[in-house]
Parts: C-alpha cells; structure tokens; sequence
C-alpha cells in the first residue's frame, strides 16, 4: 500500500523573511546541528558527511494527511540549505573520520504500525529515525502518523549545508539514531482573534511554526466581548452584527481548511467559545440574552470591585432567559460539527458580579434568595448537555469552581470528561486541582502569558498627568526615587522571557500521581495588544521554549534547569524559524552568536 | 530668485506589499467624514463648504531644489495613491460638516513659495508652513520659509487627503477648505537607533528614516558603533569594519551612508553620527588589540569588578598614542561623510574595572593620577579633531557627571558643546541646562524604547526556582506567588505611547532654562531588536514623541493630552500601517470603533 507522494509545493514563500535572512548565512564557522525541541535519545555515527540526493524520495502509507506533510517536508529538505548561524564551543555531534566519500541518502522509508490512530488527546507521537553511516535508506518507524510527522520534522533539522557553503547539496553530518517521544501529551498555543482579527494566513503559518517545534494544540479562542468573528450557518447574525465587519469573519471554509492543515503537521485545533461571561459580542445580534453591554466598563460611581468587566466592552450572557440557551445550543452544535477534535473548550471564566447585577432579572432573581453561584451553576448545567451530547470532552477555565464571585460545584463536572486550564495559581493551583481528580492545562500568567508587559493599552489615563509618583500602588509610572519602575500598567507585567518560560516546572511539588494529571501546557496570546502586524515576533521563539520543555523537558541528566545549555539550540533555531518564514524576534545581539556563552549571566 | 520648476512623477515610494496586504483589511470600517492628523498643526481653520475632490493631475508648482523636488515626487504620489479612509471612528467629527452641496469643487494646483531657498538642514532651521486650501479649491498655497517646512507642509497635505465616507475607489478628496499655521514646540526631534548590537540593513534604516518625516521629526541620532559591532566601512581605517563587523553583509558602506543622508534631506531629516568612544569600543579591538583593554574576557568575570554593563567589555586606552591616531582617522572620516554640524562622540558608561584591567593604567594610577585624569585626557585631545571641522560636539552628560570619571565642565565650553541626558529625569536635565548646555533630553525611563523585554542574559541561574520572595531578585520576584518585578530588563517597564506623550522635558526648569532644552529623543538600543521587529518596536511609540515635541502634550487648559490624542494616535497607527511601517497595535478594534470607550477614565 505505499505509494509515492507527488511533490507538490506547499511551503508559503516568505520573501520579505528570506531577504532578511540572507546576509545571516555567510556567518558559519563549524559543522554543528542544533535540533529543537531536542529528541529525547540521540545517537550519531561517525562516518564522513551523508550528501542528500536531490531525487530524495520518502516513502510512506497511504493516508491523506501524512501524505501532505511528506510533500512539505520534502520539499523542505531539499531546498532549505540550511548554514547555522549560531557558532558552539563543543560540536553537537562527533567529529567524523573524514575520508570524502559518495555517501548518499536516496529515500526515506516511513513505517506505521497503526495507520488509524486519529489525531486526538494522548495519540502516540513517538518516533525511530536510524539513518545508516553508508546512506542509501534512512528508516522512520512510528506507532502513529502522527509520530511519522514528528520524526519527518527532526530529519528536516538535521540537514544542513557543508560549513562555509550556502549552495550545493545538504547533508547530514553522520549516520545517527534517534528514539524520541514527548515528554507531554499536550502542547500548545492559545491565540484569540476577537480582540484583535488575524486572517487566516497568519493562522496556518502559526500552526505550521507550532508543527516546527513539536507541539500539537491551537487552542483557539475564537470569540470573546469584543468581536464575534466566526459565521456559523445556524446563527449567521452573531458574526454578521458581532464581527468587526465582513472581512473580519472566519468562513466554514476557512475553519475547514485550517482544521485540515492543522492535520498536516499533527496539530489539533481545540476551539472555545468563552461563555457566561466575555460574551458583549453576542448582544449586538440579541441584546435580549447579554446584560450589561453598552455602558462604560467601570461607570463613574461604581466602585472598582463591580466593575462590569476587566476591561473595555462588558457583557456576559443572561443565565435566567431561555433565548440564551436556545442560541447557544445552535452555536455549540455548529462548533462541534466543524471542529473534529474531542475537546471542546467552554470558558467559565471571569464572572463578574457587577455585571450580572446590572441587570433587573438578576436583581430580581438574588432577591428571591438565590446566589450567583446558583446562576452560574444554571448556566453551567444546562449547557454542559449540549457539549457532551457531541461526545466532547468540556475544557473549562479553573475559575468554574474556584472563583470567589460564581462557582460551580465540582461534584457537577465529573473528571472522567472535564478538563480544567489553571491560568492564575501557579503549580500550587494546579496542584490543587489535581488533588480534586481533574486532569488540568497548565498556562499560568505569570510564566505563560506572551501578551504581558507592553505597558498599559487604556487611553485617558490621568494617572500620566504627572511624570513619576512615590506611590507603589500606582504602577502606571511608579518611579521611587525618581527611578523608573513598577508594571507600566500592564496587568500581567513582567515581559516573560523565553528563559522564564523554558525554565518553569508545571508539576512542582506534586506526587508522581498528582504530576500525571497534568496533560500538559499552553502559552496564550491576548490580543489586546497585537494582531497580525505583531504576531510572529509576540509568539516566536518563546513559544518554541513551551515545545521544548513540554517535549523534552526541562532538566538535564543532573535534574538541573538547563535553559543555559539550551541558548545555543534556541539562537540557531530562532534564525532557522526566519528562514522558514516566521519572524521570530531576536533574543540576544548577534554577537552573543559569534561568541558561544559569553553572553551568559553566570559563567 | 523663484524657478518654478515641473517634477517628473518618478516614484520613489517604496513598496511594502507584506503590510500593504495586512491593513488591506481594515479600510471597510469607516463611519464619518473624519480628518486625523498626527501631529496637531499648531492652529488649524477649517471652511465649511462641500468637500474638495484631489485631481488626479494635480500640478505642484516649486522652486528648484534638489531635495524638496524628491520631497514633491514622493509626496505628490502619496496623496493621490494612498486612499485613505480612517479606521478610527471619532465620537465627535474633527472638522465641521458641511453644508453639502456637492459641487465639482477640485483641487488642481499646488503652489509652493520659499522665502529662503538656500537655508541648509541644520539645528534650528526654521520649520514653520502656511497652508491654505481655498474653499473653493482650485489652487492650495504652501508657503514657507526654507525647503524644510514646505516637506513639514506637504506631509501635513497628505493627511488632510482621505477618501469619502464607505468608499475605497475613486477620486481621494479634502472634506473643506482649510488654513493652517504650523511651526515646531523642540528644534530637536529625534530617535536614536543603535547599528551595533544587532545589524539593519540599509532598507530598514531608510524606512524608519521616511516614518520620522511622517511624524515631522527631523533627527535620525544614528549610534553606528558599540562593542559588540563595527559596521562602518571607514576610507583611513578600513580593518575596523572588515574585522570589527558582523561580517561582509553587516557593513555600511560610503555609498549607503550617502544614500542615507540623502534619504534624509528628502524629509527633513538630519543624520547625525555618533562614534562612542572611549568606552563602547570591544569591537575596535578586532583590528587592533593594542589601543583596547579588557577585552576578550567574561564580562563579569567569577570575583572581580565588571568590566562592562554588559558582554562584551572593552574600552579605549587614553594612554596609547595610537588610540589617538586611529580615532582621529576615524573623525576625519565620519566628518566628511556627515554634513550634519552635530556629531555625537558619546563618552557614557566608563567602568573602572574595565580601565583597572589594563597594566598600563595600572601603572598612571600608582604614580598618583586618577581616573578622571585619564578620561579628561582622552576627552581633550579627541575633542580638537571634532572641532576643527567645526563640528558641535554632543556627549552623554555621563562626561561630566559619572561618579567613575568625569571631565571638569569649563574644558567643554557650551557654545560648542551640547550634553544629552538619558537619566536623571528633567531634575538633572534642570541642572546642566544651569551649567550654560543646551540639552537633548533622552531619559530612560521615558524613552528608551528597548525596555521591558526581559533579561537577555543566558544561563541565568536565577531561573532554577520558579519564582522567589526577594524583591532584589527581579527576574522572577513573585510576591505570595504573583509574578511581578522587571523580568530582569533593567529598565522595565515598556515605554506606552501615552507614558512617552505624557513626559515633560522640561518640568520644573524657569522659562529661560527650558530654552536650553533643545528636544528629545526616543532611544532603540538594539540588544533585543533587528531589522525584524524595528518597525513594531518603533511605531507607533516614536509618533508619541513626534506630537509631544512638536505640538506639545498639553491641551489649552494646561492639562496633559495623551487621552483626548487617542482617537488621533488610534488611526494614525493604521496609516503608519498602510504606508508600509509596521507599526504594533494599540488596543483591541473594539476601542477605535467605540471612541473613549477603551479609556481608563471616563471624560469624554
């Protein structure tokens, strides 16, 4: 049944990129391969270098997707030609006897043992790669497809020019071994297109970088207060009168194509729509369901603690009408037609109080003795039928019984088909949650978060009005002793570097019982201050410091933190990742490249 | 004395397909007759009558001059290609509504009148423009005193130029007549962009070059030189780029330093060099080790002083005879090169250990000299190479203040001398304006635009625990497990826009000595940046400034004005965008569509 993939090109050309990247490839100076995330067990030969043939072939089963992501990864390998930029003090790999020979490699030969595994929470992604010292055939063997694609992505990172040319034939180094597999079933990304749009380009280059470095989750946070940008055929008006226009509305056809290329490159597309609150972009199509939409977000006289909403627009869906559940059940059951994967994220974050007491039936209903929580919960049960009634796993934010405004009892969301995702309570929080039975996504804010630190995005901000104050409270321009300091404004301050995000341990301090229900990690994206003007350089590298630590993990042979020995990786792959039309920003001056750890905080 | 002159259309506009392709989207969304303009003309009269239609044959009518003539082609297809049609949605219209009867009112002539033709682009030239759109249209007058403010009265044409209302196509139109005076707040307008630690290429320095002159500002401080790089191809020291640079594809040649001088005087925009010397100079050493010390070392060394603020170390040494040969070969070059009567000959961040080193200083100190005897050595002698080119010399105020060394001021008279002050705040800009300087202000806290980005040092073991309770601890200090501190950016946080709008220069100084105050600068040191994210780390923070030191950030009560400029600074990001500069996003689109909704307080 195998069957030779006809070499279409996929790969999205990047001029712009590739001409920023040109003057990087004269800067070479020895034969080293750096490989991100880095295989769990590696082992090289130490024959003379193996020259790719251009007449390549990859051989592999029959199945839809794996054959696509053959033809990409070929055509890669081929015409990538990459020279490192990064110059290491120990060769990656061994020195080899060198005698030129004629070594070549002419086909890749991919076996799966089970070529029905569907992309799915906890597939098997693990890999053996062997190629020969002599060349001729390199094997690839996997349980799954998926696992395939992993190992095609590894073999693209081991090619690269000879030193000192950047044309000609690649190579690779030696004959080498690899047996790898992650560290972590869930790997991923979290973008939000309604504060801000990205068109769907900007999507499937995103997800293709994320295929890059190993991981396997977009988490799609499709809607939220300030636009609606999904069309759904059962409730056309939401994006109609809740997008921020026609070109701003992501079709079935765009959701069908990025679901399918997702596929390509072994990424599931888990979507959310975020409800009871986070929902003001529902009201312009129904008013009738969303309380507190159209005012201020902290109207003059309202004090700070009810506040309609975290930020500008408020809105949450009004539990108490039966109109809501109608809409929602048609937008869930469109959701889970369109988007194949199990999980299905449902919010149930950030209740605010203030904004449900803004609305009479809510009054009403509090003064009949009942709570918030007992709101929520009324939410919270009805609409999790309509999840499971598609066979979805619910994904909710922990704040579903932990908030200190509305709760839900956890004896409602049984374990077995409910996730949680801990984004403010650090491994503490997560820990906690593990404890109560849930399997749970890490993306605390305070390692996780890639939208934190750009200062502060409200306007009118009077606080400015004098140039600095004594006063920590005021982190808009604290500036003690007339030195700056202080957040700027930004929530979430600091900025978290990749070395901050590489270097955190999502299961501290748990059991190995407890560490096991952490399925894994996300960074997230807010897009209050970004769109796809920004996009590359707020997600790249830092997200690829997630792949690495949830893939390979984050501790060397010693259980010692190693983002110190993995700068070398992550400077070439940040110029690796421009080169395959990503533009990553840069993490250090090229010096720093030039001079292997001289760069180094501690020596 | 008049030549009017007819401008071949050459285009000179270069293309930015990638942006031009993602702000394609936004142009759908406009709601009204809006004119937003960035930065505010001092006194703008708008007329009342129909709107005025561009025509596509708009004649532009000027005197012959080099620069201005390329200012008049680049502009002229600006305003006829560009299209606008705001993304912001303004609560209340910036121009009165007309009373609409459409008429065949066109625009089809540009007249443009020079009082001084040969006044060159140099500190202080005058800048001031009147522009009057008649009614009726027909024939605009630009009249202005120097070819400079004729570019500053062309660029404030073509924001004025927008398309109707719910239209992409067709003929771009001026909602009514329009008079204007306008004239700078500063003379000094800047943005630093540091070459050294991370390399752009020619293109990207061109383009930001096109984005000040967008913004009216009129300096482009370019710091060529540090430790890290040397990318300057110099006639007389030519092994100081071909060993001291990134490479072959990271030096800046004659012919692109002339190409971006004259990019310059294009928009108004001076091009002023700064060689910092004597520290700032590892990468002197590649091509000759024996004028630099401390180099090739750890930067912090286990156990000892520093030697630099950062890898890598290396100063120059004031007691070898051949440093002064090889800079003053370097002087004399970048002189000529640069027409600008500025040159920045930088002189911050001497540290001692660096200094201490070196077996030579060791030897100067033991026979009873000190520190500031070596700094005011180099400083003295180096100082005679710049002034006889008549240059003015600028200096980081370091070279008088540094509590390491420093020089005694009365060897810096101020008639030639001009400090730039990049901390301390106004307070300390206050105290050398009182020495007799003029002053550049460029304070960290305000407008370094490279803050915030966490630490960019590797293998920092700090890291080892997730967070920690030491608030010295600033790379992961996490108070009861909530993150906070400064990531280790050592001068977090981020610089907004409004924080660098809202910033005086010149707080709490008298009259007189705010007139020391020349300007201000936004500074991008280049650690973190690249010709990848240059635009986004720019734009829009940058315009911030271009307002404040222009208009000014204070409304007619006195009151600071970041939040009435919003909507204005909004949609001007969106056209930064559309001119092919990348700027980042401010706020979410929500915000632009809901005026002053996305305000922290609510005033308006």
């Amino acid at each position: 049944m195998e069957k030779k993939a006809t070499w279409l090109v996929i790969h999205p050309s990047a001029l712009l990129i590739a001409f920023i990247l040109k003057q990087f490839l004269i800067n070479s100076t020895n034969a080293d391969v750096f490989l991100w995330p880095i295989p769990q067990s590696i082992s090289w030969g130490i024959g003379p270098p193996i020259i790719i043939s251009s007449n390549l072939n990859i051989s592999s089963p029959r199945q839809m997707d794996l054959n696509r992501a053959v033809v990409y990864y070929r055509e890669l390998i081929l015409s990538e030609k990459w020279l490192p930029v990064q110059a290491s003090a120990n060769p990656t790999s061994l020195p080899s006897t060198e005698a030129a020979t004629n070594y070549s490699l002419n086909l890749i030969q991919i076996k799966v043992e089970d070529i029905s595994a569907d992309l799915q929470y906890g597939v098997n992604e693990s890999y053996s790669l062997i190629v020969p010292d002599q060349g001729g055939t390199a094997t690839l063997e996997t349980v799954t497809i998926w696992g395939a694609i992993r190992g095609l992505e590894t073999f693209s990172q081991l090619i690269r020019v000879p030193s000192g040319k950047s044309e000609g034939e690649s190579i690779i180094e030696h004959g080498v071994a690899i047996h790898d597999e992650p560290k972590f079933a869930h790997r991923g990304l979290l973008l939000d297109t309604s504060r801000n749009f990205y068109p769907v380009k900007d999507i499937l280059r995103t997800i293709r970088a994320l295929g890059h470095n190993k991981m396997n989750v977009f988490h799609w946070h499709i809607t939220d207060s300030q636009s609606f940008p999904l069309s759904l055929a059962s409730e056309p008006l939401l994006a109609a009168k809740g997008s921020y226009g026609e070109r701003y509305i992501y079709s079935q056809k765009d959701v069908a194509k990025i679901v399918r290329y997702g596929r390509s490159f072994g990424v599931r597309i888990v979507p959310e729509i975020d409800t009871p609150g986070h929902t003001a972009s529902w009201g312009v199509a129904y008013p009738e369901i969303v309380v507190c939409n159209n005012q201020f977000w902290v109207p003059p006289g309202v004090a700070w603690v009810d506040r309609f909403a975290n930020e500008p627009g408020p809105g949450q869906l009004n539990p108490l009408n039966p109109k809501t559940y109608e809409v929602y059940k048609n937008v869930v059951d469109d959701l889970a037609n369109m988007f194949p994967d199990t999980f299905f994220h449902a919010g149930g974050d950030e209740i605010k109080a203030g904004c449900w007491k803004n609305s009479t039936d809510i009054q009403k209903f509090l003064q009949e003795n009942h709570t918030l929580d007992e709101a929520l919960t009324r939410f919270i049960n009805t609409t999790r039928s309509f999840l499971t009634s598609h066979n979805k796993t619910t994904v909710y934010w922990a704040d579903v019984i932990t908030s200190t405004v509305a709760k839900v009892d956890p004896s409602l969301l049984p374990p077995s088909s409910t996730i949680l995702q801990n984004w403010d309570a650090g491994s503490e929080g997560t820990k906690s949650l593990v404890q109560k039975g849930y399997p749970v996504i890490a993306s605390d804010v305070d390692w996780f978060y890639l939208d934190c630190g750009f200062g502060n995005w409200m306007t009118n901000n009077t606080n400015l009005d004098q140039d600095f104050n004594d006063d920590p409270g005021n982190t808009f321009n604290w500036a003690p002793q007339g030195r700056g300091a202080g957040t700027g404004g930004s929530w979430c301050a600091p900025y978290k570097s990749w070395s901050r995000i590489y270097d955190h341990d999502i299961t501290a301090n748990m059991t190995s019982e407890e560490a096991k229900l952490v399925i894994g990690a996300e960074v997230s994206l807010w897009g209050e201050q970004a769109d796809g003007a920004v996009v590359d350089s707020r997600l790249w590298p830092r997200t690829a410091a997630l792949g690495e630590s949830m893939w390979s993990g984050n501790r060397d042979a010693e259980g010692r933190k190693r983002s110190g020995e993995a700068n070398d990786r992550m400077n070439d792959w940040r110029f690796r990742l421009l080169g395959r039309g990503i533009a990553a920003e840069p993490l250090q001056p090229l010096w720093c490249l030039k001079n292997p750890h001289q760069c180094d905080f501690v020596q | 004395m008049e030549k009017e002159k007819k401008a071949k259309w050459i285009v000179i506009h270069s293309p930015a397909l990638l942006i031009a392709l993602i702000v394609n989207q936004f142009f759908i969304i406009s709601a009204n007759a809006d004119v937003f303009l960035w930065p505010i003309p001092q006194s703008i009269s708008w007329g009342a009558g129909p709107p005025i239609t561009i025509s596509s044959h708009l004649r532009i009518t000027f005197p012959r001059h080099r620069d201005l003539h390329r200012a008049v082609v680049y502009y002229r297809k600006l305003m006829l290609s560009e299209k606008w049609l705001p993304v912001q949605v303004s609560a209340k219209p910036t121009s009165p509504t007309a009373t609409v009867a459409a008429a065949n009112y066109s625009l089809t002539w540009l007249q443009i009148k020079v009082r001084d033709i040969s006044a060159d682009l140099q500190h202080g030239v005058d800048e001031s423009y009147s522009l009057n759109v008649p009614d009726q249209g027909s024939r605009a007058k630009l009249e202005a005193m120097t070819v400079w403010g004729v570019i500053r009265g062309l660029e404030t044409l073509t924001q004025l130029i927008r398309m109707p209302s719910g239209k992409s196509k067709g003929e771009p139109i001026i909602e009514h007549g329009v008079s204007i005076h306008d004239k700078p707040k500063f003379a000094h307008r800047g943005l630093l962009l540091d070459t050294s630690r991370n390399f752009y290429a020619v293109n990207d320095i061109l383009r930001t070059i096109r984005a000040l002159g967008h913004n009216k500002m009129n300096v482009f401080h370019w710091h060529i030189t540090d430790s890290q790089s040397f990318p300057l191809s110099l006639a007389s020291e030519p092994l100081l780029a071909a060993k001291g640079s990134y490479g072959e594809g990271f030096i800046y040649s004659n012919k692109d330093v002339a190409k971006i001088v004259r990019y310059g005087r294009t928009f108004g925009v001076r091009v002023i060099p700064e060689i910092d010397a004597p520290g700032h100079t590892a990468s002197w050493a590649a091509a000759y080790p024996e004028i630099v010390v401390c180099n090739n070392q750890f930067w912090v060394p286990p156990g000892v002083d520093r030697f630099a603020n950062e890898p890598t170390p290396g100063q120059l040494n004031p007691l070898n005879p051949k440093t002064y040969e090889v800079f003053k070969n370097v002087v004399d070059d970048v002189a000529s090169m640069f027409p600008d009567t500025f040159f920045h000959a930088g002189a911050d961040e001497i540290i001692l250990g660096c200094w201490k080193n070196s077996t030579d200083i060791q030897k100067f100190l033991k026979e009873n000299h000190t520190m500031d005897e070596i700094l005011t050595r180099f400083i003295n002698t180096s100082r005679s190479f710049f002034t006889s080119h008549n240059k003015t010399t600028v200096y980081w105020a370091d070279v008088i203040t540094s509590t390491e060394a420093k020089v005694d001021p009365t060897l810096l008279p101020p008639s030639s001398t001009i400090l730039q002050n990049w901390n301390g705040g106004s307070e300390k800009t206050k105290s050398l304006v009182q020495k007799g300087y003029r002053v550049i202000a460029s304070d960290v806290d305000w407008f370094y635009l490279d803050c915030g980005f966490g630490n960019w040092l590797s293998n920092n073991t700090n890291l080892d625990q997730d967070f920690n309770n030491d608030p010295n601890n600033t790379y992961n200090w996490a108070p009861q497990g909530k993150g906070a501190g400064t990531g280790g950016s050592w001068c977090a946080p981020f610089k907004s826009w409004s924080r660098i709008y809202d910033h005086d220069i010149t707080a709490g100084m008298t009259s007189e000595e705010a007139k020391l105050v020349i300007g201000g600068e936004v500074c991008l040191w280049s650690e973190q940046s690249d010709g990848v994210v240059v635009d986004s780390r720019l734009w829009p923070r940058t315009a911030a400034l271009g307002e404040s030191m222009w208009s000014g950030n204070r409304n007619e009560e006195g009151r600071k004005r970041s939040g009435e400029a919003t909507d204005r600074m909004n949609d001007w990001r969106f056209r930064l965008l559309r001119r092919g500069i990348g700027a980042e996003p401010l706020q979410p689109l929500w915000c632009l569509k809901h005026s002053h909704q996305c305000d922290f307080e609510q005033t308006f």
